[in-house]
């Protein structure tokens, strides 16, 4: 188990699947066989390390190699060997699977894991248990109509009904990313529903396709985790869309249906923007891929909600209309009966069953919209005050949503006036350093920050903290477009350089050096950093620990490239301890986990739309006998 | 003359619209007059006379250069907690509840008696309806949009906003769930807060002209202009500068009203709507 065990969940084909490793691997399911059927094993530490309620009894499959691409892929190794993949299987970690491998292995008096009989049962256990899995995709209205948390909702309920679900977004512009344990870059709010649907490691299939927008009406295109190129909107829907685009959806779609019992999809926008249907692998284009039948989610609160209804529907041209089977009136503010009229009006016309009243519900959830950026938000009595620098190219401020645990005023800003008062100062990530970095001087912002070093605790995140440096050096024009070398804030000494094009995206997990507490968060940029500072965390790597940010304590100066570094209470105390009557404040709230926050409120999103919604229905239109 | 707008949902942006007509046409020296029939809102404009209107009439009677009047929105309802109402009709308030409801043609028949006044008084009337005009469930109720259409023959023009996205669903199904004798009246439909290049609508706007008959006004910019809010959900923040604040929302009116008919905003077609 521990060290092994846990590089194994990191790194799976490296170190349990090599061929020299055979020997290793029959020693360990030897072990298995002798010890028996377990079930859930909930005394590792590392439990549950693929999804809630995984069977155990097969740590080391009893499979292996199976060859078999339904289940794991072969993947060349970069000596160029091949390698049987296991990262994406679960099969043996279903219960019925492993109960059933383990029972017919004894049945058969099987000590040794060569015997070739081995190979039987899986044939058999495939048979009985393993079916593609069916797929339900969520529309939306409009953006904001509520799909995205929908879909975590469905992934909870059917994860609860003990099915083994996937979210899934073929396209997903956000400017909200996150990193997967295998290192690559999709959307967080992916992340968010793998985790309402109980499972511990998103992987890229889930978002295939990540647009992040970089200005100017162009995106950069990531497939698959890893960056494609860049794309404009007239190449985007000309080319990449019809060409490699349409394939990847398929891809991926049908690699998660051999893994998966559900694949719960997310539209992206509205199905019924007609001028683009015909170049859409986003919203229907992607429900005919995967053959799913569709729900249509309206957001009741603008009002015209049964015209959105009617008008998206009868948009969508005849044949690709039948699949829309149910319709969910979502976020009603006040008496939800008073809407069922108008709801009972709108099946009647539609032919299409409301199969959801949800009314509005308060959560406490990473948001995805620009919304989230507009106000000020305050926790408790609010009384520590912290202002975000507001950058135009911001990115991952989800960073900034773990504060909202404390006794916090939270407030984006993007004025230097409006930084008086400040209890600290938090600057955060962005598309693009350089230029972020031109507005806040252009705006005298730099300045601002200046005559508050010393006074108030200020952190720098990924950009923020590209920034806080002496100097941005850009000699091929990689960040911005031009060569040119920059000055930066000068609160440290570090130098960032952008000398080639390559993206850094990395899953870290450490310790913060001062307290020893625990620190998670991922890493996503270009630009590597020359850190001559203090470091504020250590990081463990495969290769050995490393350190990571950088810090002043006295000079109250903080800085690191993790995102989410807020999340875990040890640096997020650590960092509020240092406002003025921090400590005060602090002690009159819990610390605690942001990730339990997210839990419970997962929880109380599923059980309202289980109530609200006519559940045997969904599972009727899921094709799902009760 | 006169002519309703419309919108898909609320906050969709029909104040600021039925304000830059109202601006076009006071430029052009016609006399013209806000209108709007009811208007639920915590947040009212005082009259001179000590009457409270809602602020997006009283924005719409600045920029037609005439004094906010009671008769500009003769209905006001205010929120007051816990299912009750504060109906004021003609300055005068009651309380009403789900319990016991307004005497909706009573009221009714007070609107349009203010909607003449105003038609006996001036050339032309710019209403503006209220929320959506295809609530299901409030159809029978309803005074500010398909109410007051019906029972003046007023023809309108329907405002869609782009930002959120179905904007043409938005526009085709409001128009599918107008009630039958009042659909004939929706004669065009604008595009609001639209961002890049126009020419990426291509063919769907023709679509839903043939869909609907309606005819198309074109699209107004995104602004980053601050107005008065319709309702507590457009909340629109931006720019806004002036020796007044009424000086500051005229100044507002006037830029968004050229970059809109640069942007190919057709007034002309509103007037002719107006007109039939
Ligand atoms: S069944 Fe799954 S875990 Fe076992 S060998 Fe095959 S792919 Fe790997």
């Amino acid at each position: 188990m521990t060290a092994i065990h846990k590089m194994q969940s990191y790194y799976p084909n490296i170190m349990m699947h090599l061929p020299d490793n055979m020997d290793n691997i029959t020693k360990k399911v030897r072990e298995e066989i002798e010890r028996g059927w377990i079930g859930p094993d909930k005394s590792c530490p590392y439990h549950p390390c693929h999804f809630t309620g995984q069977d155990c009894t097969f740590c080391y499959c009893p499979f292996y190699p199976c060859m078999d691409e339904d289940l794991g892929t072969s993947i060349r190794s970069k000596r160029g060997s091949d390698i049987w993949d296991c990262s994406y299987c679960l099969f043996i970690h279903r219960q019925e699977v492993g109960k059933y491998a383990m029972s017919e292995i004894k049945r058969m008096g099987i000590s040794d894991p060569k015997d070739p009989r081995i190979r039987d049962i899986l044939t058999e256990a495939k048979a009985r248990f393993h079916r593609k899995g069916k797929t339900i995709m969520v529309l939306g209205a409009t953006s904001d109509a509520g799909k995205s948390i929908a879909v975590a909702a469905l992934c909870r309920i059917l994860h609860r009904k003990g099915y083994l679900v996937a979210p899934f977004k073929s396209q997903n512009m956000s400017l909200n990313s996150k990193v997967t344990r295998k290192g690559f870059e999709i959307a967080m709010i992916q992340t968010l529903q793998s985790k309402a649907a109980g499972l511990k490691n998103p992987d890229q299939y889930m978002n295939p396709i990540l647009l992040k927008p970089k200005g100017d009406a162009v995106s950069q295109v990531i497939v698959k985790g890893e960056p494609y190129g860049d794309y404009n909107v007239k190449d985007y829907y000309g080319k990449f869309v019809p060409g490699p685009g349409t394939e990847i959806v398929r891809g991926t779609v049908g690699f998660l249906k051999n893994r998966y019992d559900v694949v719960v999809m997310e539209g992206a926008g509205s199905p019924a923007e007609i001028n683009i249907y015909n170049r859409d692998i986003a919203n229907i284009g992607a429900a005919k891929i995967a053959d799913a039948p569709c729900l249509l989610v309206v957001n009741v609160e603008w009002g015209g909600a049964f015209a959105y209804a009617v008008g998206t529907i009868n948009l969508i041209p005849e044949e690709d209309r039948k699949r829309i089977k149910g319709i969910i009136l979502n976020n009603i503010r006040g008496d939800v009966s008073k809407i069922a009229p108008g709801a009972k009006e709108v099946e009647r016309i539609l032919g299409i069953p409301v199969i959801g009243l949800v009314p509005h519900i308060e959560l406490e959830l990473p948001q995805e919209d620009s919304e989230a950026l507009r106000d000020m938000k305050s926790k408790g009595s609010g009384n520590m005050k912290i202002s975000v620098i507001r950058l135009p190219r911001i990115s991952n401020f989800t960073d900034i949503d773990p504060l909202y645990l404390e006794d916090t005023t939270v407030k984006f800003i993007t004025e230097p006036e409006e930084l008086a008062g400040s209890g600290a100062i938090i600057i955060p990530g962005t598309k693009n350093t350089v230029e972020d970095l031109m507005w806040m001087k252009e705006k005298g912002l730099d300045k601002a920050i200046l005559e508050q070093r010393g006074r108030v605790p200020i952190l720098g995140i990924c950009g923020g903290y590209q920034m806080m440096g002496r100097s941005l050096e850009d000699p091929n024009g990689i960040e911005c477009g031009r060569p040119g070398t920059y000055e930066g804030l000068g609160l440290f000494d570090n130098v960032t350089r952008w000398g080639e094009y390559k993206k850094r995206t990395v899953l870290d997990e450490g310790v913060l050096l001062k307290t020893g507490g625990p620190v998670t968060g991922y890493e996503i940029h270009m630009g590597i950093s020359e850190i001559v500072e203090k470091p504020l965390f250590s990081i463990e790597r495969f290769t050995g620990n490393e350190t990571e940010g950088s810090v002043r304590e006295k000079e109250m100066l903080f800085g690191t490239y993790l995102h989410g570094v807020l999340e875990k209470p040890s640096f997020r105390r650590f960092f509020l301890s240092f406002v003025k009557g921090g400590e005060n404040i602090l002690s009159t709230s819990e610390p605690r986990d942001y990730d339990d926050l997210v839990e419970e409120n997962l929880e109380k999103l599923a059980s309202a739309f289980e109530k609200s919604m006519d559940v045997g229905k969904l599972m009727e239109i899921l094709g799902e006998e009760q | 003359m006169k002519v309703m707008f419309l919108g898909t949902s609320s906050g969709a942006g029909k104040t600021t619209v039925a304000a830059l007509y109202c601006r076009y046409l006071h430029k052009k020296g016609i006399s013209v007059v806000p209108f709007k029939a009811s208007n639920l809102s915590n947040s009212a404009f005082i009259t001179k006379d000590g009457y409270e209107i809602g602020m997006g009439q009283a924005f719409q009677a600045w920029v037609s250069g005439v004094e906010p009047s009671n008769d500009m929105n003769p209905v006001l309802l205010k929120p007051s907690g816990n299912g009750f109402i504060q109906l004021i009709v003609n300055g005068e308030a009651q309380t009403v509840s789900d319990a016991d409801p307004m005497d909706r043609k009573a009221v009714m028949k007070k609107a349009c008696e203010a909607f003449d006044r105003l038609s006996y008084k001036y050339d032309a009337v710019v209403c503006e309806g209220s929320g959506s005009p295809a609530e299901l469930n409030l159809l029978d109720k309803d005074l500010a949009n398909t109410g007051m259409m019906r029972e003046r023959r007023i023809p309108a023009v329907l405002v869609g906003d782009i930002e959120r996205g179905g904007v043409f669903a938005a526009l085709y199904g409001t128009w599918l769930l107008m009630p039958e004798d009042v659909r004939p009246l929706l004669k065009g439909f604008i595009i609001n807060r639209f961002r890049g290049d126009p020419t990426i609508l291509g063919d769907a706007v023709d679509k839903i002209k043939e869909l609907t008959g309606m005819e198309f006004i074109g699209t107004i910019p995104y602004a980053y202009l601050r107005f008065p809010e319709e309702d507590s959900l457009s909340e629109s923040g931006g720019k806004l500068e002036g020796p007044t604040l009424i000086d500051a929302f005229i100044g507002n009116a006037d830029s968004l009203l050229e970059t809109a008919e640069d942007y190919g905003l057709d007034l002309k077609k509103i007037e002719d709507i107006s007109s039939s």
